[in-house]
């Protein structure tokens, strides 16, 4: 990075009217071409060179990507083109996904989070990004439109490695849907970062639980972290540890440590392995307690 | 090069340009329409210094293609004092001593304005958590701060 | 002093914190920074070749095909420019020629007429390298196994006050050698010696670096440059490019944050460079954010070895102190800082006893250059840390320590020179009582740790001895005021508080008064540079005795006319008036047009012009050997600042609950203006304590964008901050005053580093003071699990 562009590389913008015209041009020129919503991680990659390209071409008119809605069967639809500053503020989300709401609102600044999208934290695929584990804890699905038209793919299997995702040529993802939340259930996201708050994180943890009458311990816990392992990681040891006895403060320090356990992560320019490793732990226990604390009421 | 040609509303004014597609709104802000007041401090959506209201939002103009940008109110700090008369903000920021070298001012004007619009009576807290997009390096944000919650009142 | 006839009052403008002068520019974005100068469609555009190489034999450079790619108006490299230029020792050339010696080095520019063609063809211009060993360490850099960085150093043109070390990568080593501390560190009861390591930090300016230069048909060139020092840009290119000064002319707008990297000459030479080869096209060079961070000016590292030691009454005796300077590619500048350091090695502590050794080491790192302390902070991280623990070591509290052996009016220093008047002692007693020092105070929650720290310093203006500064001051016919001066408004505020001097010296109110600018070394008087915290004591004194001249010259006139003594007469609030006679006359046509003699005799007066200069003259050198000399500076401003902070046990993470500082600025000539530059350098020191750090592996910058090189943002100073001021006079600043501009971020990083060791006992080897590593050290030492 010795020498970024000043501005951006000569490309084309290309604006589709539908999601075929959208899917048939990306797979026309595969490789070269690629959709944007916010363009907040694209456009700092193509001006560093790490990412070249002749065409970005906008999904914001596209069919269905401006809707956030919520249904009391179906859950909560977010649009490819709803922004981070939209999710957070949105009255259904403050009211059935209060995490997801905390999370979203945990990214960058206000001016980014008015560009930045959900399902383009998604699709840019780091490990670090703040509303993916979130997304992954409440069941999150991806509506994807391709050559072949319409498919879903749930999040747990949408990620290969950082910035590498199940996205054939042609693709656009449509929207995310999270299915309606387990009755009673309590969500927090912690993220920490080098200042107090905008940092990207150096390590972030998304807990969810929630009264399960199957499980021993009375409750299931879903638990996944951020910035320690290629994708983001849900800890099902750390979530074992939860289920499998009657929940106290010995047991949420046993699964706080099951998630440290759990992770290798690696040392880099925000963070080193060991801080993580703890961090993971530390942050896991507070998020945990503090949901403990709600469920337990 | 391929050029798009929108018409936006620039600070109440209709404009129609000519823009090559990989143009910013910065640039396009800064080049085609001759308005300096926006400032260009580091081009990847960090420091806040291009910051200008795109449909009442502040966003990171430098992170927003000016092709994307057909249709849309724009306003920048220029556009701030209409007829020239300042507004509060403005007028507690001079009095509080929040300009110094005055290069973040311009983004700073436009986030706060923002938030006073969406939020009039912000905590300390809330005002801080606003502008953390916005970076300073001359006045340690203290007397901004206080601009800020003096506008609000 | 009420005017005998009209009832207004009048304010004293010394001491008065009026609004500043250039504000409504600035908040309604009418203010013209230099990328706002609007220069047509014939305006080309620079691009740099830079070296991907920190340190490499340049074996070919062929730029033949860049300068025929069609756009290109020229191209330029190391061959068309082999002179070496620099404001200390001259030991860089514009481009490099024989080899690249950082990342990012310049090896070649192109302008063309828009940013793309000369970034494509920029991407054409071939080079070969053969990649060398590089030093990456300033101590290895100095030994003995290091590979020579500069091995034609001997040939170097030096001034008499630096000292470099033939055949070696050492461009200065500066020496104090006061007293025998090897004999007074027998007698200490109590020493200290600690090993500390401050990074390479950025000034990261908002407004990168900038610069346009046109040259005409003639050959004389203009530059237009984001820049505090317009008159040594002049100096230091003319005399690279061997044309005449008065041949180059800076044109300096208003400065979006300098910090000291916009003194003495970077990238400015390039577009004058390319200029030179395509008369009549300006040519604009602005860096991006990337290579403001590691390709200009960088605030050089420091590795520094202190020795402290007290009796069992707690005086300092001795102080040993190895400074390593980390001065990067080109030391141009770099060595006066290692000077600086070496002459206020002492820190603001009388010890009789001291030995020096400060040195500045070539290395294959970024160009060390002018930042905010000019050495001051790195030398306290380490210093006023040693002594925290000496105190504690000795068994006395921190805060008696410090005023026990605190320097006062009359001690000798370091380089023996007389210490004048000083208000250490007040600053002290301000900071302690403002976070509560003596108290031991409960953190929060159980989660959490609470401690306090303090940290003295002090700092002389680094100037060469014979720094200098000049003004003037006419009048219009309405009776406004105009000043021209040659210092730079980069933020300080020193437009609002040389209209405040000139409304004072010449009897006008402060509203009357305007700023010529923007400086432009055609039309503006000389002044050295806008650093050091120089200009309210130097250039006030330039434009206090300008307005005298000019009010002289009035009085003078007005008591011919009136057949009164200039005694009996005096301006106020722009009136001349005689309290002798009760006559009045506003100073309007007057000046301009003189006043008529008795019975249309003829005329008297004239178009009144004030100058005024101002220049030390008694700064003498320093023995190469002991540093001795009669006096090394012009003068101190002290000061102290204190932390009350919680340390989260879970992360490690530093929550200020308040900060405290203060600082002897001899006169606030605008209170709130000081406050603003204390509050200010408190949180941009705050932020090199907690953040900020270049990360270098084998000389690539590995955190060159805003992601991963944090600065302190809102949400982190979060905390009552309370700055307050001494003024005890310099005695020949104006009314008193003294400089503080760069002062408030000295000592921020020690009154962290002893606020984190007051609850811990841990003290970290050198900034930043990250969460991660304070958590880690917590966990090492047993303090958590």
């Amino acid at each position: 990075m010795i020498n970024p562009h000043p501005g951006l590389p000569e490309l084309q913008y290309v604006k589709p009217t539908t999601l075929a015209e959208a899917s048939k041009f990306l797979a026309e020129h595969e490789g070269v071409s690629r959709p944007f919503a916010g363009g907040t991680d694209n456009f700092v990659r193509l001006r560093d060179g790490v990412l070249k390209l002749d065409y970005l071409v906008d999904v914001k008119g596209l069919e269905g990507v401006r809707e956030i809605s919520f249904d009391a069967k179906k859950g909560l639809t977010i649009g490819a083109a709803v922004t981070m500053n939209k999710v957070a503020s949105h009255p259904d989300v403050l009211k059935h996904y209060p995490n997801l709401a905390e999370a979203a609102g945990s990214v960058a600044s206000y001016q980014l989070r008015n560009r930045a999208t959900v399902i383009g934290n998604i699709c840019n695929a780091s490990p670090a990004g703040d509303t993916i584990g979130t997304c992954l804890v409440m069941g999150g699905v991806l509506k994807v439109h391709g050559l072949d038209g319409f498919r879903e793919v749930p999040l747990s299997s949408f990620f290969l490695a950082p910035g590498r995702t199940v996205l054939k040529p042609g693709d656009v993802v449509v929207s995310i849907t999270l299915p309606v939340p387990p009755k009673g259930f309590v969500g927090t996201y912690k993220k920490l970062g080098r200042n107090t708050i905008g940092d990207l994180s150096i390590v972030g943890v998304a807990v969810m639980g929630y009264p399960a009458k199957e499980s021993p311990s009375g409750y299931l816990f879903r638990i996944a972290l951020a910035s320690v392992a290629p994708i983001p990681f849900e800890s099902l040891k750390a979530e074992a540890v939860l289920s499998k006895q009657k929940i106290t403060d010995e047991v949420i320090t046993k699964a706080a440590e099951a998630a440290m356990e759990s992770v290798t992560p690696i040392d880099d320019v925000r963070g080193s392995a060991r801080y993580r490793k703890f961090m993971v732990r530390n942050l896991t226990r507070e998020a945990l307690t503090e949901v403990w604390k709600k469920l337990n009421k | 090069m391929n050029y798009s040609t929108i018409t936006l509303t620039v600070n109440d004014l209709v404009e129609t340009v000519d823009v090559p597609q990989n143009m910013t709104l910065l640039q396009m802000i800064r080049e085609k329409l001759s308005l300096t007041g926006t400032k260009n401090g580091c081009s990847a959506g960090e420091c806040g210094a291009c910051t200008v209201l795109m449909n009442g939002e502040p966003v990171n103009s430098c992170m927003v293609l000016a092709a994307e940008c057909d249709g849309a109110e724009i306003v920048t700090v220029e556009g701030l004092a209409k007829t020239g008369k300042l507004t509060r903000l403005q007028e507690t920021i001079i009095k509080s001593g929040g300009v110094q070298c005055g290069f973040c001012t311009p983004g700073m004007l436009i986030s706060a304005t923002a938030l006073l619009k969406r939020n009039p009576n912000p905590s300390d807290g809330e005002i801080r958590d606003a502008i953390v997009g916005n970076l300073c390096r001359c006045t340690g944000y203290v007397r901004i701060v206080d601009a800020i919650k003096q506008a609000a009142k | 002093m009420a005017n005998v006839k009209t009832k207004e009052k009048t304010t004293n403008p010394i001491g008065a914190s009026y609004p500043r002068n250039d504000v409504y520019e600035k908040v309604t974005g009418t203010a013209v920074y230099a990328d706002d100068i609007q220069f047509g469609n014939k305006l080309l555009h620079a691009r740099v070749v830079r070296s991907p190489y920190p340190h490499a034999i340049i074996k070919r450079v062929d730029t033949s095909k860049a300068e025929k790619y069609p756009g290109v108006k020229a191209v330029v490299s190391g061959k068309d420019f082999p002179e070496r230029i620099g404001l200390y020792i001259q030991d860089k050339t514009i481009f490099a020629t024989d080899r690249a010696r950082y990342l990012g080095d310049p090896i070649a520019a192109v302008a063309a007429i828009s940013d793309e063609i000369a970034i494509k063809a920029a991407a054409l211009v071939e080079v070969d390298y053969e990649p060398l060993e590089g030093v990456f360490d300033a101590e290895f850099g100095a030994s003995k196994e290091a590979p020579l960085i500069h091995p034609k150093m001997h040939e170097y043109v030096c001034p008499n006050f630096i000292f470099p070390v033939p055949h070696t990568n050492i461009s200065n080593h500066f020496k104090i050698r006061k007293g025998d501390t090897d004999a007074a560190f027998k007698k200490c009861t109590h020493v200290v010696e600690r090993h500390f390591v401050v990074p390479h930090i950025q000034h990261v300016p908002i407004e990168t670096h900038i610069a346009i230069a046109q040259q005409d048909e003639k050959g004389k060139i203009t530059l237009w440059a984001s820049s505090q020092s317009p008159f040594a840009q002049r100096n230091l290119i003319a005399k690279g490019l061997h044309i005449s000064q008065s041949d180059l002319r800076v044109v300096a707008p208003l400065v979006g944050g300098g910090f000291g990297s916009k003194a003495g000459v970077t990238m400015e030479a390039i577009p004058v460079a390319l200029a030179t080869k395509c008369k009549g096209w300006p040519i604009k060079l602005i860096l991006t954010r990337e290579e403001e961070f590691f390709t200009n000016f960088v605030r050089q590292g420091l590795s520094s070895h202190v020795k402290v030691g007290c009796d069992k009454d707690g005086n300092l005796l001795a102080l040993e102190q190895k400074l390593y300077w980390d001065g990067g590619a080109s030391t141009e500048y770099g060595v006066n800082v290692t000077r600086a350091g070496g002459y206020s090695s002492s820190g603001p502590y009388d010890i009789p006893n001291v030995k020096t050794d400060s040195i500045c080491v070539y290395t294959n790192h970024p160009i060390g250059g002018a930042y905010r302390g000019f050495g001051m902070s790195e030398l306290h991280t380490g210093l006023d840390q040693a002594m925290d623990e000496l105190a504690e070591k000795a068994g006395f509290d921190k805060v008696t320590f410090l005023k026990k052996n605190a320097v006062s009016a009359g001690d000798t220093l370091v380089t023996g020179m007389t210490m004048h008047p000083n208000g250490i002692q007040q600053c002290i007693d301000d900071v302690a009582k403002s976070i509560k020092f003596g108290s031991k105070e409960k953190p929060s929650s159980p989660d959490r740790l609470r401690g306090k720290g303090i940290a003295i310093m002090w700092k002389a203006p680094a100037m060469p001895p014979n720094p200098g500064s000049s003004a003037w001051v006419e009048l219009a016919e309405d009776g406004n005021v105009t000043v021209g001066l040659g210092g730079q408004e980069i933020g300080q505020g020193t437009f609002t508080v040389m209209a405040q001097i000139a409304a004072a010296s010449l009897g006008v109110p402060y509203e009357k008064v305007r700023i010529a600018g923007p400086v432009d070394t055609q039309y503006s008087p000389y002044e050295w540079q806008t650093v050091a915290s120089r200009l309210t004591w130097s250039m006030g004194n330039a434009v206090r005795a300008a307005a005298a001249d000019a009010r002289k010259q009035i009085l003078e006139m007005v008591a011919e006319a009136w057949n009164e003594k200039v005694e009996d007469l005096d301006i106020v609030n722009g009136i001349v008036v005689s309290y002798k006679s009760e006559q009045e006359t506003p100073l309007s046509n007057i000046v301009i047009y003189g006043m008529p003699k008795k019975n249309d005799e003829g005329w008297m007066g004239g178009p009144v012009i004030g100058r005024g200069s101002f220049m030390p003259k008694y700064v003498t050198n320093l023995d190469p050997e002991t540093g001795q000399g009669a006096r090394a500076v012009v003068h101190y401003t002290v000061g102290c600042e204190g932390l009350d902070i919680e340390i989260d046990k879970n992360t490690g993470k530093i929550y200020v609950l308040k900060g405290a500082a203060s600082f002897d600025v001899g006169k606030a000539i605008n209170p709130e203006l000081v406050k603003g530059q204390i509050e200010g350098g408190f949180v941009q020191g705050l932020s090199s304590a907690m953040f900020e750090e270049i990360k270098l592996k084998k000389g690539v910058m590995t955190n060159p964008s805003f992601v991963d090189y944090r600065i302190a943002t809102a949400p982190d100073v979060d905390f009552p901050l309370e700055a307050t001021f001494a003024e005890v006079p310099q005695d020949d600043g104006p009314w008193g005053a003294r400089g503080v501009g760069e002062h408030p971020m000295v000592p921020t990083i020690a009154a962290l580093g002893n606020a984190i060791y007051d609850p811990t006992g841990i003290r970290l080897h050198g900034p930043p003071y990250s969460a991660e590593k304070i958590y880690l050290a917590m966990l090492d030492a047993g303090l958590v699990k």
